[in-house]
């Protein structure tokens, strides 16, 4: 009787503590990527290789458990590797054959001491890896291994692009940074007042930088000296990329609106655009409008003057929280809390083609 | 958003993150405020878990306590109706001096997470933090929150790595100095409060309870340190170390439970 209370009570606390912990699929924030034959998706402790055509699996990575917990959206190269950081214990980016799934490095990249939250950039035979240590890594393609590595700031959680000339990096410190990978220094930054989760969208010629930030704005820049060209305001946080169309900035907010931002200007033609619930993901253009997921689970897509292209849209279900991604004829959406991890849906009429329930 | 979130998460981290903002952005610090503010909230809870804790050492001692557990030795059922005749007659309640410790439990998991939600360390993380966040803080400028404390990132379980690279797959953050201290000032403060055993019963059953409190506590707030968010540890570290100063200030330290067998018998209260 006299060890029940002390037992009890270390238990209770196991037991209270424990609920404290979710899998890793629970907090995960799936990736996605595309070539001619399968998807490729990042998703909590695995990547896999989905075949397009009836969404089975080609191969999966790891076979075992190495401590990898993928938050980054993997990117295919055009000379067959898949890129994936890790968010785990591993602070790895890993090559993987987009073929089979083997690595293809020597080793794994692990001289980054936190977690790979945003995806690499690759540019020609160079990798640009941020790091949510602050680190922007610059590593050899072929092999992986480090040419240099710059400190740039807080925790870079969005995916770099670039016009050819800078490389443009954000961070959640609220900074912008164009980096010249020849003088391996921060040409400018900027300060948007808000951090930065998402990537910058570069103009056609390279000229200007859009961005959007947790201040609820949307700013363009001039990609030389980082001068604000205009700024919109939003109703709430912008988290994920613009996506550019013709004449529009496309940009969605947390509080779950669309706009349609003219190039030249930042004004929004549309009538207000709120579908059904948060939008993190980016935009993705389709050519003849824009689609948009939400953490409600459904799809939607809107022409040029922001009418619904598909009637009310599709529920696919569970929250979608990343970018979709176009294959083809399909889209590709990876919604959490639901039965299946990958649908893929008809890009004419969204109706669902196949699901991957991860088996 | 859950009763769990909107009751117990969302005002912690409000707090946490109001202190933060007013102090110049240490999370650190902000955790140690925080913990004093939680200690202050339930100081009076404590002081009743320490009157409480007196009464049932006191009654070990009383002779019609001890006169029934001989009596009643090979009796537990009508041992138990006299040991509750005897709770109800004195006002007594068994069970208040485990009421704080209880208590503790929700603050500790509430604190857990309300430190990993403000450090937001993955991007679902950070989402749940801009829903959790009152509108009188300026969310915008308060993110990302500075994680860095002394050697520490708080939203990371410590270790000081092992020179050369050296690994242990079981503490793969490397030596686990917070948790050391969090064991050790858990075994300090429960054996400094700890009563002295009883001289005239030696089936002490609260002193039996409290010894074995002194091995599990430590080993249990030490493994929590060892894999949980460091911001806990500094938080398990501080309330250890305000737990000592609040029972010095109660006079009820007991500095002879440190020495070697230095556990000296309370002195035996002969009856009513």
């Amino acid at each position: 009787m006299k060890r029940i209370i002390p037992i009890s009570i270390v238990l209770l606390g196991a037991i209270l503590l424990s609920a404290c912990a979710t899998s890793s699929r629970g907090v995960s924030w799936p990736g996605l990527a595309v070539d001619t034959t399968n998807v490729y998706f990042a998703d909590g402790a695995s990547v896999f290789a989905i075949r397009l055509s009836d969404g089975s699996v080609a191969w999966k990575y790891p076979k075992n458990s190495v401590g990898s917990v993928f938050y980054s959206s993997p990117v295919v190269t055009s000379d067959g590797q898949v890129l994936v950081g890790s968010a785990g214990i591993d602070h790895a980016l890993y090559s993987l054959d987009a073929a089979t799934g083997n690595e293809k490095w020597p080793t794994p990249f692990k001289a980054a001491t936190d977690h790979f939250i945003a995806s690499p950039l690759v540019v020609n035979d160079t990798v640009y890896a941020p790091n949510n240590d602050g680190m922007l890594y610059v590593l050899k393609l072929a092999t992986g291994q480090q040419l240099w590595a710059l400190p740039v700031s807080h925790s870079l959680w969005g995916t770099p692009v670039s016009n050819g000339k800078f490389v443009f990096v954000t961070s959640l410190d609220h900074f912008l940074y164009a980096i010249d990978p020849e003088s391996r220094k921060i040409a400018w930054k900027v300060d948007l007042g808000g951090a930065i989760p998402g990537s910058p969208a570069i103009s056609p010629d390279g000229t200007t930088v859009y961005i959007g930030s947790f201040n609820s704005k949307v700013a363009a820049l001039n990609a030389e000296d980082g001068a604000i060209r205009w700024t919109a305001d939003t109703q709430g946080w912008v988290w994920g990329a613009p996506a550019l169309e013709g004449d529009s900035v496309y940009v969605a907010d947390i509080n779950g609106n669309i706009y349609s931002l003219g190039v030249p200007n930042g004004k929004n033609p549309w009538p207000s655009i709120q579908p059904d619930g948060p939008i993190t993901g980016s935009p993705l253009a389709l050519g003849d409008g824009v689609l948009v997921a939400t953490e409600s689970g459904g799809v939607y897509t809107f022409d040029t003057n922001g009418g619904m292209l598909w009637p009310n849209g599709t529920q696919v279900g569970g929250k979608i929280y990343t970018t979709p991604v176009a294959a083809g004829d399909m889209i590709l959406v990876a919604p959490l809390n639901t039965d299946f991890l990958l649908a893929a849906l008809n890009r004419e009429t969204g109706s669902i083609i196949w699901k991957f329930t991860g088996k | 958003m859950n009763w769990w979130d909107f009751l117990l998460i969302n005002p912690f981290t409000n707090v946490l993150l109001w202190i933060y903002d007013a102090i110049g952005h240490n999370f650190g610090v902000a955790i140690i405020l925080f913990t004093i503010l939680i200690r202050a909230v339930t100081w009076p809870l404590n002081g009743q878990q320490l009157k409480s804790t007196k009464v049932m050492q006191d009654l070990q001692n009383d002779k019609e306590w001890q006169d029934i557990q001989k009596k009643y030795a090979k009796d537990r059922e009508k041992l138990a109706q006299e040991q509750m005749r005897i709770y109800q007659e004195r006002g007594i309640n068994p069970l208040a001096s485990c009421l704080p410790t209880l208590v503790q439990f929700p603050i500790i998991i509430g604190l857990y997470q309300s430190i990993t939600r403000a450090l937001a360390t993955t991007p679902l993380g950070l989402l749940q933090l801009a829903r959790s966040i009152y509108p009188f803080l300026n969310t915008a400028l308060l993110i990302p929150l500075n994680s860095k404390f002394l050697w520490m990132d708080l939203g990371r379980p410590e270790g000081i790595p092992f020179p050369g690279g050296f690994t242990i797959s079981f503490l793969p953050y490397g030596f686990p100095t917070l948790a050391l201290i969090v064991a050790f000032t858990t075994y300090l403060q429960t054996k400094l409060t700890m009563p002295a055993p009883s001289a005239t019963n030696p089936s002490d059953q609260t002193a039996a309870m409290n010894s074995m409190m002194s091995i599990y506590m430590p080993l249990l707030l030490g493994y929590f340190a060892l894999n949980f968010a460091s911001g806990l540890a500094v938080y398990f570290i501080t309330s250890n170390l305000l737990g000592i100063a609040q029972y010095a200030m109660m006079g009820r330290v007991n500095w002879r439970n440190l020495l070697p067998g230095g556990a000296q018998p309370a002195p035996s209260n002969k009856g009513k």
